[in-house]
């Protein structure tokens, strides 16, 4: 069973080389691929030196685009499972490790880490997974309410945490998502197609920490630009053909 | 001309002077003489030319049968041709800036995925390098994979 781990680094000079140390570190048998999105920065070249494959676009694509890189390869190169996480230090591998275990465990086919869900009551959840040392701003705040409202309705299926980058995945998803993927609306979409697509989608609550480098690009007036075309986005997205049974 | 400038004459709806009809003749034949030459040039696709060609030819007919304009402003209902003329070519702007949208989300999907293909092989090649020519190794451990690269 071949495992691949990739991370999408924009201008992530600062912080990919740790998070590639981490995950190695933390998942000592699986493969790590770093997706440079374009980066105008030593991403590329500071990736290779920690170890990690490096496929560099490019120009930049978007996040949507730099993921479904990472996707198609998995699903080119043969990988049975792949989790992709944050370049910016947000996403523990250890957590990265336990979404990759729901998968492996074919409990799922996609696991979508959540910062928002609070730990399940069984004994399931480890040290220090907590949801709420997590302090997101107001502008985002508002959107993740947003969003979780609409998907939950679109999917009915209760997702918290909407726009989480850290997630974990088998075939019948890398499959799905390397022909279609919103090259600018990545995460809430791709929720929304997979669950259309009858694959199963889980939701694992993790712990998430402060970005390492980098900064959000959230202002309030993209936020509500964010939020207007995420909203058509979902809207036409339950519209789309569904293709039950996709390599299932 | 004077069979065209009788029909304009019998319709007291068309208020198109000679002098603007000539005009209007002069720069549509203009206007797909310089697609004619940007097709030459190579700087316009054909298949992209064929809306303007069109677009050229409405403009010569508009201006060389200008009872034409007429029928179409009674067509639609509109009393005053103006208001007709302008809708129509709004219209057809319209559809030409679609179309146009269309076509770029299209090709920036084309281009994403080409440039998604190139970092691919990128990564490919590093990764069998890594792998020292041996493609078989589904079982090779973190460890030897490090030792290659160095």
């Amino acid at each position: 069973m071949r495992t691949l781990v990739f991370i999408p680094a924009w201008n992530e000079a600062d912080s990919v080389a740790a998070v590639i140390a981490d995950v190695r570190e933390r998942l000592p048998g699986a493969d790590v691929l770093v997706v440079d999105d374009g980066s105008a920065d030593e991403t590329a070249v500071r990736a290779a030196e920690a170890g990690a494959t490096v496929a560099s676009l490019p120009f930049n694509q978007g996040l949507g685009a730099a993921l479904q890189t990472g996707y198609l390869y998995a699903l080119r190169e043969g990988y049975d499972f792949c989790a992709h996480l944050d370049a910016d230090g947000q996403h523990p591998p250890a957590e990265v490790a336990r979404l990759l275990e729901e998968v492996r465990a074919d409990r799922a086919d996609l696991v979508i880490g959540s910062r928002y869900r609070a730990p399940a009551a069984d004994g399931e959840s480890e040290d220090g997974v907590v949801g709420d040392d997590y302090r997101p701003t107001i502008s985002r705040r508002i959107g993740t309410s947003v969003f979780r409202f609409f998907l939950t309705l679109a999917t009915r299926q209760r997702f918290t945490d909407t726009t989480s980058g850290m997630r974990a995945a088998n075939r019948r998803v890398m499959a799905l998502f390397s022909e279609s993927y919103s090259p600018d609306f990545a995460e809430i979409e791709s929720l929304q197609l997979a669950v259309r697509q009858g694959l199963r989608v889980e939701e694992v609550p993790v712990r998430m920490l402060e970005r390492a480098g980098g900064s959000s690009f959230l202002t309030p007036v993209r936020s509500a630009f964010f939020i207007f075309k995420g909203m058509i986005v979902l809207l036409v997205g339950q519209f789309r053909p569904r293709r039950v049974g996709a390599e299932r | 001309m004077s069979a065209a400038l009788l029909v304009a004459a019998q319709d007291p709806k068309v208020h198109l002077t000679s002098q603007t009809r000539i005009l209007a003749a002069v720069i549509a034949v203009g206007f797909m003489l310089m697609i004619l030459e940007l097709i030459r040039r190579n700087r316009l696709q054909e298949r992209f030319s064929v809306v303007w060609f069109v677009a050229g030819l409405g403009m010569l007919a508009g201006a060389v049968f200008p009872g034409l304009l007429g029928f179409v402003a009674d067509a639609m209902g509109v009393r005053d041709t103006n208001v007709a003329l302008f809708s129509i070519i709004l219209l057809l702007l319209l559809g030409l800036a679609l179309n146009f949208s269309v076509i770029m989300s299209r090709q920036a999907a084309q281009i994403t995925r080409l440039a998604q293909e190139r970092a691919l092989e990128k990564a490919r090649e590093q990764a069998a390098g890594e792998r020292n020519g041996d493609p078989s190794t589904a079982e090779r451990s973190e460890s030897d994979e490090r030792r290659a690269k160095a």
